[in-house]
C-alpha cells in the first residue's frame, strides 16, 4: 500500500476516467462503477432464507420488487457486522438482477482515469483478485475496485442460479 | 427482422396490420377445427359456408393489407369451395387434406408476414398447383363466369389487357366512416396499365351553401382503367368500402393499341354484376369482417395491459391490506367510519380482483383444439387406428399458463401415440378393440387445474424403464415403487423407445415436459397398468398471480401457507403425539401424520419447537399428507405471488414470495417440496 504513496494522480486527466462510487468495508476503500448502481438505502425489514450461506442476509421488498441482500462484510471478512440505523444498502442493477450489498458507508463518487488505475497483486484474501478490476489512487489512498458484476455472478455468491439462469426467468413473474 | 408491408395503400396500415394476423389466426384455426371434426364426411351446408368464410375473410384481409402473396392461395381455395358449394364439383374426401395443406401454407405465409420466418414458395406453390387440379379435375363447367377461373390465368400475366368501366356511388356517410377515397384510387392507379387509368367525380346534388355538409360525400366517381387484373381483383378495392349497388362495372376486351378511352360521362346502366362469392345473407359486403349482423360483444386488448392491470390490482391488495392492518389498532368506536370505509374497501378490491383475474382465463379449448390434426396425422403416420377426445373443453385456466402448457401437452400426446398405443395388430393380438383411445381432459379440482392424457395402450413398461435408465447412468433400483419408476421417464436424456423416430423419442422430451410444467408451478404424475394404458396427469395452479393464504409465525418470520392445501389445524394433546422410527407424527381421527418443523427446515430461531406449545397446520398436497409446526396462525389473505428468480436464485420449499401488509416479505411454502425436504432431513 505503501508503495503507490508519492504517485502524483493525475486528476485532470479526464478522457479516459469512470467515475466510481466508493464506500467503505471495515477500514478499506472500495469503489465500484457508477453506472451499475441504482440507489442507496437503509437496512430495514430483511427477511432471511433459510439454508444460504451467512453474507445473504436475506430479502427485501423494494417497491414491489423482491431483492436480495448480500452483506459484503461477512463475504470478505472485514469490518464489524453490525446493523444499526446507519447501516447502507447499495442496490446495485447487474445482470439484469437487482441486488443490494450491505456496507459500512457510502462515501464518495470520484472519477479516475484509467492509468491511475493499478493491477492488484494476488494476495490469496477472501475477495479473490478475480473480482478486482485494479486497486486505484485518490488523495493517497488506496481504492479496491470491485467487478461487481463478476462479483454477483459467480457461484460463489449464490445468487444467481447457474442451472436455471434463465429458463424460469418469466416464468412466476407476473 | 425485415417483413414485408403491402405497399398498395398511402393509408399506415402497419398498426392495423397486427388486428389483421390475429384474426387471419382464428380464421384459419376455425377452418381446421371445422375440417378435423369432419372426419372424410362431406361438409354440410353450414359448416362448408363457416369454411368458405374463414378463407374468404383471409383473402379479403390480406388485399386489404397488401399481402398479395396470401390472396393466392386463398382465391384459388375459395374458388373450389364455391364450387363444391354449388355442387359444380363433386366432394371428394381427398379435399379436406388438400384444405388443410392449404390451411398450412396460409400460415407459413402468415407466419412469414408477422415474424419473418422462412417461407417455402415450393410449398405454395404446389398446395396452389393441386387446389387448381382439383377444380380442373371436377365440372370443367365452361358456362362458368370467368371470375373463377382467373386465379390460374391472373398469376401468369396471361389476362389481356382490358378496358374496365367502373361508377362508384358512394352513400353520402361514407366520410364518416373514415374511408379515403384517394386510397381507393391510388390502388385502382396501380391495378391499371401505366398512364391508362382516368378517374373523374361527379356531383349527385348540390344543396345550398347554407345546408353543406363537408362531411357528407356527394360525389359519384367514374374510372376507366386498361388493366390486366381481374374483375374480382378490381373489386377487391372496394371490399369493406362498397355496397354491391354502389358499383357498377363494365368490362370490355379490348385490343392492346386501343387506349384507354375517355370515361363516358354516363356510363350505360347495367344490372349490379353480382360476386357469386358472397351470396345474400351470409356476408354482406358492406360489413365486412363480421359475420351475419352478429354485434360487437368483445374487444381486442393487448395482453401486456391485462398484465399490468393484474399487478396494479396486486399492488392495490397489498395497499389495502396495509391500511386494514394499521386500522386494527384504532379505536373501533372513535374510528367507525374509517372501519366501515375500510370493509368496503375490501370487498370493493375483491371483486375488482376477481373480475380483472377472470379477464385472464381463456377456456383450454384454445389448447386442445390443436390436437384432433396432430393425432389424425401422426396416428397415419405411424398406422395407428387412434380415436380422439376431449373433455372438459371449457375448463377455464389464466392465459400466461395456456401458453406454456401447449408444448408439454403436445408432448405427451405425441409420446402416447408413439409409444403409448400399439398398432392394430398387436391391439387385436392382446383382445383389444383395433382402435385405441386417447383422450384429454381438464378439470378444476380445488385450486388446481388438472389435464389428463389418458391413452388405452400397452402401460409403461416397469422393467424395460429400469433397464433403459441404468443404461442411461440414472441412479434407480429394482425396489423402487411403481411411482417413482414411471417418474424415472422425467429424468434428462431417458428414452425407452428402441428406435429414433421423428414423432418422438429423441430422448429430449420429457425432461423437457417435466421442467416446463415445473417452471409454472404444476406437476405430473403417472398412472400406468401394463396392457391396460396409461395416464399422465397434469396438476396447475389457476393463476400465478395470487392466491389465498394461511399467513402463520414462526420465529420472526412469516410464512404463507397457499390455503387450498390446508385442511384444519389443530392444537395437539400429549397422547396425540408419537414417533415412528425417531421420527415425530401426530395422530389425527386414526391417521399418522409426519410432523414438519418449519423452524428446522428452514434454520430458524422459533419460540416453539415443540408441537404440544404450538399449532400444528394439517395440509394434504399431491395426495400427500402432513402436519406443519408454527408458532401461531396469523391471518387469512390474499397475497400476489411475487418472484424471488427475478433477482435471486430458487429457494427450496417456496414457490415464490410475497410482500405483507407491513411491506416485509414472506415467502409462500410449496407442500410437495417441503414434504420432499423433510424426507431428506
Amino acid at each position: 500500500m505503501q508503495t503507490t504513496q508519492g504517485t502524483v494522480v493525475q486528476q485532470l486527466a479526464t478522457e479516459a476516467a469512470s467515475e466510481y462510487l466508493t464506500f467503505t468495508l471495515g477500514s478499506e476503500s472500495y469503489g465500484i462503477d457508477i453506472l451499475k448502481v441504482q440507489e442507496i438505502r437503509g437496512y430495514d425489514c430483511v427477511t432471511r432464507i433459510a439454508n444460504t450461506p451467512a453474507f445473504i442476509k436475506g430479502v427485501i421488498n423494494l417497491r414491489g420488487v423482491i431483492v436480495p441482500i448480500v452483506d459484503l462484510r461477512i463475504k470478505f471478512n472485514v469490518g464489524e457486522v453490525t446493523y444499526h440505523e446507519f447501516t447502507v444498502v447499495i442496490i446495485i442493477n447487474v445482470l439484469n438482477k437487482v441486488v443490494g450489498i450491505v456496507v459500512d458507508g457510502v462515501s464518495d463518487v470520484v472519477a479516475l482515469p484509467a492509468q491511475s488505475i493499478k493491477p492488484a497483486p494476488e494476495l490469496g484474501a477472501s475477495l479473490d483478485t478475480r473480482y478486482i478490476t485494479g486497486l486505484g489512487t485518490l488523495n493517497d489512498e488506496m481504492l479496491i475496485l470491485v467487478d461487481i458484476e463478476k462479483l454477483i455472478g459467480s457461484d460463489e455468491l449464490q445468487i444467481v442460479d447457474s442451472t436455471v439462469e434463465n429458463t424460469q426467468k418469466e416464468a412466476v413473474n407476473l | 427482422m425485415t417483413t414485408p408491408k403491402g405497399e398498395t395503400s398511402s393509408v399506415d396500415l402497419n398498426r392495423f396490420n397486427e388486428v389483421f394476423f390475429e384474426e387471419c389466426a382464428e380464421n384459419l384455426a376455425e377452418m381446421e377445427q371445422i375440417l378435423i371434426s369432419l372426419g372424410d364426411r362431406e361438409p354440410d351446408h353450414e359448416q362448408m359456408n363457416a369454411i368458405f368464410r374463414a378463407a374468404h375473410s383471409i383473402k379479403g384481409g390480406a388485399g386489404i393489407f397488401g399481402f398479395q402473396d396470401m390472396t393466392v392461395v386463398t382465391h384459388v381455395m375459395e374458388s373450389l369451395l364455391d364450387r363444391l358449394r354449388n355442387r359444380e364439383i363433386p366432394f371428394v374426401p381427398d379435399m379436406i387434406d388438400l384444405f388443410l395443406e392449404a390451411g398450412d401454407a396460409i400460415a407459413m405465409q402468415l407466419a412469414w408476414h408477422r415474424e419473418g420466418k422462412a417461407v417455402n414458395q415450393e410449398a405454395i406453390d404446389a398446395v396452389r398447383a393441386k387446389l387448381q387440379r382439383a377444380i380442373d379435375a371436377g365440372a370443367p363447367a365452361p358456362e362458368l363466369p370467368p371470375e373463377l377461373d382467373e386465379g390460374a390465368t391472373a398469376r401468369e400475366e396471361e389476362l389481356l389487357p382490358r378496358r374496365c368501366r367502373l361508377t362508384f356511388t358512394p352513400d353520402a356517410e361514407i366520410f364518416a366512416r373514415g374511408i379515403r377515397m384517394e386510397s381507393i384510387i391510388s390502388e385502382l392507379a396501380e391495378l391499371a396499365e401505366p398512364g391508362e387509368f382516368q378517374c373523374r367525380a361527379q356531383l349527385i346534388e348540390l344543396p345550398d351553401l347554407a345546408e353543406l355538409d363537408p362531411e357528407r360525400c356527394m360525389t359519384r366517381w367514374n374510372f376507366a382503367l386498361l388493366t390486366r387484373a381481374s374483375r374480382e381483383q378490381v373489386l377487391d378495392v372496394f371490399m369493406f368500402v362498397a355496397d354491391e349497388e354502389q358499383l357498377q362495372i363494365e368490362d370490355e376486351s379490348v385490343d392492346r393499341r386501343t387506349p384507354a378511352g375517355e370515361p363516358a360521362a354516363d356510363p350505360p346502366i347495367l344490372p349490379p354484376p353480382g360476386r357469386r362469392a358472397y351470396d345474400n345473407g351470409e356476408t354482406a359486403p358492406g360489413a365486412f369482417g363480421r359475420r351475419g349482423g352478429e354485434t360487437e360483444s368483445s374487444i381486442r386488448v393487448n395482453v401486456t395491459k391485462v398484465d399490468q392491470l393484474v399487478n396494479q390490482i396486486g399492488e392495490l391488495l397489498i395497499t389495502q391490506a396495509m391500511l386494514s392492518q394499521f386500522a386494527v389498532g384504532l379505536d373501533p368506536i372513535l374510528h367507525e367510519a374509517l372501519q366501515r370505509g375500510l370493509a368496503q374497501l375490501e370487498r370493493n378490491t375483491r371483486d375488482l380482483q376477481g373480475i380483472v383475474m377472470s379477464i385472464r382465463l381463456v377456456p383450454i379449448s384454445i389448447v386442445f383444439s390443436r390436437f384432433p390434426r396432430l393425432v389424425r396425422e401422426i396416428a397415419a403416420k405411424l398406422g395407428k387406428q387412434v380415436e380422439f377426445k376431449t373433455v372438459g373443453d371449457s375448463t377455464e385456466l389464466d392465459r400466461g399458463l395456456i401458453e406454456k402448457i401447449a408444448d408439454p401437452l403436445g408432448h405427451l400426446v405425441r409420446n402416447a401415440l408413439d409409444h403409448g398405443l400399439e398398432t392394430p395388430e398387436r391391439r387385436v393380438a392382446s383382445g383389444k378393440s383395433p382402435t385405441g383411445t386417447l383422450q384429454l381432459s381438464a378439470s378444476q379440482v380445488g385450486g388446481r387445474i388438472v389435464i389428463d392424457v389418458t391413452d388405452d395402450g400397452a402401460g409403461l413398461n416397469r422393467d424395460k424403464i429400469i433397464a433403459k435408465a441404468l443404461e442411461c447412468g440414472i441412479p434407480c433400483s429394482e425396489a423402487m415403487s411403481d411411482e417413482e419408476v414411471w417418474q424415472l421417464i422425467f429424468a434428462p436424456g431417458f428414452s425407452t423407445a428402441s428406435e429414433v423416430t421423428d414423432i418422438s423419442g429423441r430422448g429430449v422430451g420429457m425432461d423437457v415436459v417435466i421442467k416446463n410444467v415445473q417452471s409454472i408451478g404444476g406437476r405430473v404424475q403417472i398412472a400406468s397398468e401394463a396392457g391396460r394404458g396409461a395416464r399422465f396427469t397434469i396438476s396447475l395452479p389457476l393463476t400465478l398471480a395470487i392466491l389465498e393464504g394461511l399467513s402463520v409465525a414462526v420465529g420472526e418470520e412469516k410464512f404463507i401457507i397457499p390455503l387450498n392445501v390446508v385442511i384444519e389445524s389443530l392444537q395437539p394433546q400429549p397422547e396425540q403425539l408419537k414417533s415412528v422410527n425417531g421420527r415425530e407424527v401426530v395422530q389425527v381421527r386414526g391417521e399418522y401424520l409426519p410432523i414438519l418443523k418449519l423452524h428446522r427446515m428452514f434454520n430458524l430461531e422459533a419460540e416453539v419447537t415443540e408441537p404440544q406449545q404450538g399449532i400444528l397446520v394439517m395440509v394434504e398436497a399431491d395426495g400427500e399428507r402432513g402436519a406443519i409446526l408454527v408458532d401461531a396462525l396469523l391471518d387469512e389473505q390474499q397475497v400476489v405471488v411475487k418472484s424471488i428468480e427475478t433477482n435471486f436464485r430458487r429457494v427450496e420449499g417456496s414457490a415464490g414470495a410475497t410482500i405483507l401488509g407491513d411491506g416485509r416479505v414472506a415467502l409462500i411454502l410449496d407442500l410437495p417440496e417441503l414434504f420432499a425436504m423433510h424426507k431428506k432431513l
